[in-house]
């Protein structure tokens, strides 16, 4: 039984409304998940639907609401994507809704640029300093408008694509240090799709990871760890095996049955091999595909893989028939290999092994769902609200050198993906942005990015706003929309809501383009409003009915052979001896999470450490430099140099040194600061996007800090006894 | 219905991923200690996901191990109180009576899975941190020890629907917060004396084991091995 029931009456920032007229509503109906009994007591708990906004994968989550304060956050039971479960970001998104340094209302620099200093400021004050100049920057020169975001979905992003264009400027600008570039670029190329595959690893009998992270960071790890264990388990005779190469055992590693460690930058080469013996013993289903690539895979005998990338001919062989022999199965590139200089042809041999299976299209294969179609309405304009996950790595090294060039005159910042933080340093993006004479920043906390701004709007977190998203993949179709789960904490605006309100005191065609009176309403109009269809979604969490996307096998007849070109990684191996191995934090992400206690003192799943960052490197190869377990290192790459604790990782190649990525904040508050340096300062400021793009010397250095680790108080046990 | 609470950890799904360390400091109003004190191993974390490494490189592999309290049927912890803080309660499960609690640690002594933790501080939550704590439970005093509860608030709550509703508890209606949110199922709960729960039908795979079972605690944490190779 499902009715409608009143119940916090939000308030928030009125002075908006002063200024702009009424573009919000003082009182909003919210939409329980759980529907409450009626003789609901003060006190009690209430259930609210709405996105995991902590990585990009766009998790649905329910929020625990007592007496208008969130209390936890526990996955959407109904939600494609994660069917229920969270990983250990989404949870502690509570605490960046309560944080002590979150940001509670508008600022204005106070002392000089980049100082950190600000004075709280009113909303009428902080709009006009915004509205003045980019009145006149849009009757003198519409065009020295940047705006610099996360990417960002659903109509958060149609209402930003739509104020750009008709503000004249198109010089809109989307960043993700962990884009899917090499991945998409592969897909087209062996695929004929350019987008992320569904990887259907619950139905699968085989799968095969190439520096695959997909349990932990990756696209989407909620919903592949979730398949992961059905793969595994839930089949009354078959468990999926699993198998993978990559040169460091890593968290998704340790699940393999088979772990394979090849040298860095190889994986595209280990896959061709697999493809070679495939198609050498006629083991393949697509023999057209088999047939055309023959000639080309020739070059890659099991023996000559051997020796580019130290995996055994044998055990290429046995692996490929396997995988021949167990299918329906998967191969699977992670960002290991997506982010090498040349991660498009590795992304590319691994796509070629599903088109040699023949499983795209099939249940335990590969598909590819037309996310597109459910913004079909919007033509052209869907693009804005389903944009391809890519880093944006060209447009940002345009922009910077636009902005080093004194092309802005206005850069309007947003998101978390904080480019002053994960840009290599080399490319001065702190310092070509110090050229922009008026830098406004929506966001939540300061950080290495927006502490640079002139203007500092507040945004509420994922908990306290409207919206809406698609996820990348898993959504199956389905939109999901969030609503304000609770009072908004602090006197906070949304983006989309500031644009709308500036669009209409701009008038003309950004008043055009944006006709709305406040997001909300932009929302309503879309999704039919209060009392219609979405009153049901929002209780759900969104629009899950059934698929409304259709799979799409892929095509696969233009198969282009993956060409490897030469692009060596920086640093002559004499004087840097270590290939440097960068990776996504299983707990911080891309650094994001670092402010958050809880993800501090998370032991990480392979070091146990925390609280800090390391440098892994396999216990021989320290043994060879002299360094023990805890050591403090200098890690030098031809680009940049930082310090490091050293741990052991008794599954990482002899030639590797990895670091996590996340830790190294220096302006991200008390909780992220000093934690160690930033890895990304190790890296060159190279033509395309590349985080495994350098190689490293250690030397050991004495630290003022330890490396806190926590691995197991009861005493080591035999594993013998676990598996 | 007889009711007997038992907890299923498959480590061929566990995939070490540690969803369930947050959510049960999410649930349970976990202090954060900080580095300094984690390091004197004074973390607070109710279940820890232990990692085991074993073999050299090329053939090195990890495991992992997700240890909650083991709610031991013979717990060797409760012996030893002096005051009675922790007893058994109705449901078998091994509880805590926190303002009972003297501080003497012989339980921890004596625990042989290392799970119980004591509170060394009055441990703070920085405002406006603390508007997340649960109402279900209390923060934890200085001087007392805790552990692991199964989560007993979400069984009560659940207990409390059901009778509400004037019927027995459903299969999957009460679990803890790390089961609940596991992304690969690798944590499974229920009531063993229904022989039609999940559980009791998990719990006779050929590939449990309980930890040091020689000791004879009798766990109800009940572990299933990793599995090796393709099919069953
Ligand atoms: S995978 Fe991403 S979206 Fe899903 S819960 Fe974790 S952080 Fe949130
Ligand atoms: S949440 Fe599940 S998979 Fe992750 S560490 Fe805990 S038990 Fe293992």
């Amino acid at each position: 039984m499902l009715h409608r029931r009143q119940f916090l009456k939000l308030g928030g920032a009125t002075a908006f409304a002063t200024l702009f007229g009424g573009c919000d509503k003082m009182q909003r109906t919210l939409i329980p998940f759980v529907i409450p009994p009626e003789n609901t007591t003060l006190g009690e708990a209430l259930w609210y639907a709405s996105v995991c906004g902590q990585c990009p994968a766009g998790c649905g989550i329910v929020v625990r609401v007592s007496e208008g304060r969130a209390k936890k956050i526990e996955g959407n039971p109904r939600h494609p994507v994660n069917r229920g479960r969270l990983c250990a970001r989404g949870q502690a998104a509570l605490q960046a809704l309560y944080h002590p340094e979150r940001l509670s209302r508008p600022m204005k620099l106070s002392g000089t640029r980049g100082s950190g200093t600000y004075a709280p400021i009113s909303w009428e004050e902080a709009l006009s300093l915004l509205m003045v100049p980019l009145k006149k920057v849009q009757a003198e020169a519409p065009a020295s408008l940047l705006m610099l975001t996360e990417p960002m979905r659903g109509h958060a992003g149609l209402v930003a694509g739509r104020f750009m264009k008709a503000f004249g400027s198109k010089h809109r600008v989307a960043w993700d240090p962990f884009g899917a570039d090499a991945m998409l670029s592969a897909n087209a190329a062996i695929h004929g799709i350019r987008d992320l595959p569904e990887h259907d690893l619950a139905n699968a009998r085989y799968l095969l990871s190439f520096s695959g992270d997909f349990l932990e960071t990756g696209i989407s790890p909620v919903h592949y760890a979730r398949a992961y264990g059905r793969m595994r388990g839930d089949r009354e005779t078959i468990r999926g095996k699993f198998v993978h190469f990559g040169p460091r055992l890593s968290m998704t590693a340790a699940a393999a049955d088979l772990f394979l460690p090849c040298t860095p930058g190889t994986e595209g080469i280990v896959a061709l091999g697999i493809a070679h013996v495939m198609v050498r013993d006629r083991l393949t289903a697509a023999s057209a595909v088999a047939g055309r690539l023959a000639d080309d895979l020739s070059a890659y005998p099991p023996e000559a893989v051997e020796r580019l990338t130290g995996v055994h001919a044998h055990d290429i062989a046995a692996v490929a028939e396997e995988f021949a022999r167990n299918q329906p199965g998967i191969a699977i590139p992670g960002t290991g290999a997506a982010t090498g200089p040349d991660g498009a042809f590795h992304c590319a041999g691994v796509a070629l092994l599903n088109a040699l299976a023949g499983n795209a299209g099939k249940p335990g294969g590969v598909s590819f769902p037309n996310r597109a179609l459910a913004f079909a309405r919007y033509g052209s304009e869907a693009a804005l609200l389903a944009p391809a996950p890519e880093s944006g790595y060209a447009a940002m090294r345009d922009a910077i050198d636009k902005m080093r060039g004194g092309a802005f005159r206005i850069a309007i910042l947003s998101g978390a993906t904080n480019p002053a933080f994960t840009l290599p340093p080399s490319l001065k993006f702190s310092e070509a942005l110090s050229k922009v004479p008026f830098i406004a920043a929506f966001a939540s906390f300061l950080d290495e990015t927006t502490s640079q701004a002139d203007l500092v709007l507040p945004v509420p977190t994922a908990l306290e706003a409207w919206g809406d998203d698609l996820a990348p993949v898993g959504h199956s179709g389905a939109v999901t929309l969030c609503q304000p789960v609770v009072v908004p904490f602090h006197d906070t605006r949304s983006m989309p809501d500031v644009l709308i309100a500036a669009a209409g005191e701009l008038g003309g065609k950004p008043a055009k383009a944006l006709p709305w009176g406040s997001f909300k309403e932009c929302l309503d109009k879309a999704y039919g409003g209060p009392g219609g269809q979405m009153e049901i979604a929002l209780q759900r969490g969104g629009f899950f009915g059934e698929s409304s996307s259709q799979r799409s096998g892929a095509r696969t007849g233009t198969v282009a052979f993956p060409k490897g070109t030469e692009r060596p990684i920086d640093g002559d191996p004499k004087a840097f001896p270590l290939a440097l191995h960068l990776y996504p934090s299983v707990t911080l992400y891309d650094g994001r999470g670092a402010n958050l206690p809880w993800l501090q003192e998370m032991p990480d799943p392979v070091t146990t450490a925390v609280w800090r960052n390391w440098v892994e490197v396999n216990p021989k190869t320290a043994a060879g430099l002299g360094l023990s377990e805890g050591d403090g290192v200098t890690v030098t790459s031809p680009s940049g140099k930082i310090t490091a604790h050293v741990t052991f990782n008794p599954g990482i190649a002899p030639d590797v040194a990895a670091m996590p990525l996340g830790q190294g904040h220096t302006r991200y508050g008390k909780t992220a600061n000093g934690r160690g340096e930033n890895p990304f300062a190790l890296l060159p400021a190279g033509e395309t996007y590349a985080l495994q793009a350098t190689r490293v010397s250690l030397t050991k250095t004495k630290l003022p800090t330890r490396l806190v680790r926590f691995a197991h108080p009861e005493g080591q046990w035999k594993i013998s006894n676990l598996m | 219905m007889e009711i007997k609470w038992a907890m299923a950890i498959d480590l061929d799904r566990c995939t070490g991923c540690g969803a369930c360390v947050v959510a049960c400091v999410a649930e349970n109003n976990i202090p954060v200690v900080g580095e300094a004190e984690v390091e004197k191993g004074r973390l607070m974390q109710w279940i820890r996901v232990a990692r085991y490494w074993e073999g050299e490189y090329p053939e090195a592999q990890a495991v992992y191990l997700p240890v909650p309290c083991m709610q031991c049927e013979r717990a060797p912890c409760e012996t030893v109180c002096p005051v009675y803080a922790t007893y058994h309660n109705e449901d078998g499960l091994n509880a805590m009576v926190y303002n009972r609690c003297v501080g003497t640690r012989y339980c921890a002594n004596n625990c042989p899975y290392s799970v119980r933790v004591f509170n060394w501080f009055d441990h703070v939550w920085e405002k406006p941190l603390d508007e997340q704590l649960s109402p279900d439970l209390t923060t934890r005093s200085r001087g007392v020890m805790e552990k692991c509860t199964f989560c007993i608030q979400r069984i009560r709550r659940a207990k409390e629907t059901a009778a509400e509703e004037g019927r027995e508890i459903r299969d999957g209606e009460a679990v803890p917060a790390c089961v609940q949110t596991c992304p690969p199922g690798a944590l499974l709960f229920g009531n063993v004396a229904d022989p039609h729960s999940e559980i009791a039908r998990k719990l006779k795979d050929p590939r449990r084991f309980r930890l040091m079972e020689h000791l004879g605690t009798e766990p109800r944490v009940v572990y299933l091995k990793r599995q090796k190779g393709a099919g069953r």
